[in-house]
């Protein structure tokens, strides 16, 4: 086969840059983009430079980052800014290949291997000519990896930054990749990295070295796949197109403004998120078996229990009957809920005919079925806050959100 | 990027009477000042996508007003041109 060159490009902390292009001025004073604190989303999600000296760290609480710096400037974020600058990089990108795909907001990988004749140049003239693009035409710098394979690309943006530029090669990636520590890897988390290190691996060459069969053991399938980056046999091709991926699962959750602390809270809480999730799934015309919900109280304890229905459904009222079980099963109360949240998978296409049940009313659940339905489409035609359920006023500060409009913006799963 | 570091730039929001063709081509022909004041651009030197160091950038029309050359920005359904007075 022939080599490979693929980009990946990683806009350096984007949504502070994006700032900082709009307004030059927020180059000169430490900056960071962060949640609301009011709101209890205070969490750092990008700094500047300055403010990286004195020691902001993405993903800490804006109470820690005040403490380092109370002179700290926080901007609140503004996604459809990000969305539209990022788009815009991107399409710089696809001038150059038809094959770009996403990762997040801010980073893509690009396959340049059939452009390099079209333009007739090498990958790495190539790589800084689009690099130089973007920031002449956008104002941003990209930090960049070359390699060949989509792992390596993506390690290679890390590792030299702002505005870099990180090639490796078949031939010479025992020498620009395996000395690097193993937490660089994609998949290698806090976890992982503590657990490698605890059996003598620290760098992705001993990683690679190690028996694929002893990762396997240590790891399951997600060592070997780990062993797999390692060695650069990752052989999976950069998506065209935006990826539509088959849905797995659908889940809503929230840290809500203020804490829950009694199960009728959680009950209302979840109802809101139970709704969400079933309309996303009648949108897609699927239904789910298996609910899983996430409990995470005041105190940063985290619960996530799951369990299967007896049969697929569509249905919040009846995701949030099993939901309400899992809580009361698992939430013993000692300390109140901060952020909580719901998942249904096992999905499966939704029937238009279904199996009755003995223990089941048959005629109320069809008359819930076309309250939801109904309720759907008021929503779809006169907006979500046309119609609501009457429980929900009896809380309106822990209810009043919508999470069917909320973006949920991550990286997408590599599977 | 940085053309013109003699002098402090500013960001300064205009209007601007533009004629659009049937491409869909836009064309700016006269700047309008805070007060009142007209310029029309005599020639249109250059036209290309660029980052400001005013911050921000769209599309870049470096314009010539009389004997001037300035540097005109369509930035997402407005203009600003980088100007030497606040």
């Amino acid at each position: 086969m022939k080599e490979r060159w693929i980009l990946h490009a990683d806009i350096d902390h984007c949504y502070a840059q994006i700032h900082e292009m709009l307004y030059p001025d927020l180059r000169k004073v430490p900056m960071a983009v962060g949640g609301h604190e009011e709101m209890r989303h205070g969490i750092i999600l990008a700094k500047n430079d300055l403010a990286k000296q004195y020691g902001i760290k993405t993903a800490e609480s804006l109470r820690e980052a005040y403490e380092k710096l109370p002179s700290l400037l926080i901007i609140h974020p503004l996604y459809p800014l990000y969305i539209t600058y990022t788009e815009k990089v991107k399409d710089i990108y696809r001038e150059y290949t038809d094959r770009v795909e996403s990762f997040g907001l801010d980073e893509a990988w690009a396959d340049l291997t059939p452009s390099l004749t079209l333009f007739g140049a090498s990958a790495t003239d190539l790589a800084k000519h689009i690099q130089n693009r973007v920031y002449k035409e956008m104002g941003l710098t990209v930090s960049l990896g070359l390699s060949f394979n989509k792992v390596f690309a993506k390690l290679g943006s890390d590792q030299r930054k702002p505005h870099g530029f990180y090639r490796m090669t078949k031939q010479d990636y025992p020498e620009t990749v395996w000395p690097l520590p193993v937490e660089d890897l994609l998949f290698v988390g806090r976890a992982t990295k503590e657990k490698l290190r605890y059996y003598g691996i620290t760098t992705i060459g001993q990683l690679a070295r190690r028996e694929r069969s002893y990762l396997k053991k240590l790891f399951g399938k997600n060592g070997e796949t780990l062993w797999f980056f390692a060695n650069g046999m990752d052989v999976t091709e950069v998506a065209s197109g935006p990826r539509r991926e088959v849905i797995k699962s659908v889940g809503n959750g929230i840290t809500t403004p203020a804490d829950i602390n009694t199960f009728d809270e959680a009950r209302e809480v979840f109802l809101v998120l139970c709704e969400s999730v079933a309309t996303r799934l009648r949108e897609n015309g699927l239904a789910g078996q298996v609910v899983s919900v996430m409990l995470r109280g005041s105190d940063l304890a985290y619960i996530g229990r799951q369990r299967k229905l007896s049969r697929p459904t569509d249905l919040a009222t009846e995701i949030l009957e099993m939901v309400m079980i899992l809580t009361r099963e698992n939430w013993r109360q000692e300390s109140p809920l901060r952020s909580i949240g719901v998942t249904i998978s096992s999905l499966k296409p939704a029937l238009s005919y279904r199996q009755s049940d003995l223990f089941t009313d048959e005629r109320a659940r069809e008359k819930e079925v076309r309250l939801e339905q109904v309720i759907d489409r008021i929503r779809s035609k006169y907006g979500y806050d046309a119609i609501k359920r009457l429980g929900l006023l009896e809380c309106p500060h822990l209810t009043n959100f919508n999470p069917l409009a909320e973006h949920v913006i991550h990286p997408e799963s590599w599977y | 990027m940085q053309e013109f570091v003699d002098r402090q730039l500013y960001k300064r929001y205009v209007s601007v009477i533009a004629h659009c063709d049937r491409e869909g081509k836009v064309m700016p022909l006269v700047i309008e000042w805070e007060n009142q004041k007209k310029y029309r651009i005599d020639r249109i030197l250059e036209i290309r996508p660029a980052a400001s160091q005013v911050g921000g950038g769209g599309i870049l029309y470096r314009v010539r007003i009389g004997s001037q050359e300035r540097r005109l920005f369509y930035e997402n359904y407005r203009w600003f041109i980088e100007s030497y007075t606040p």
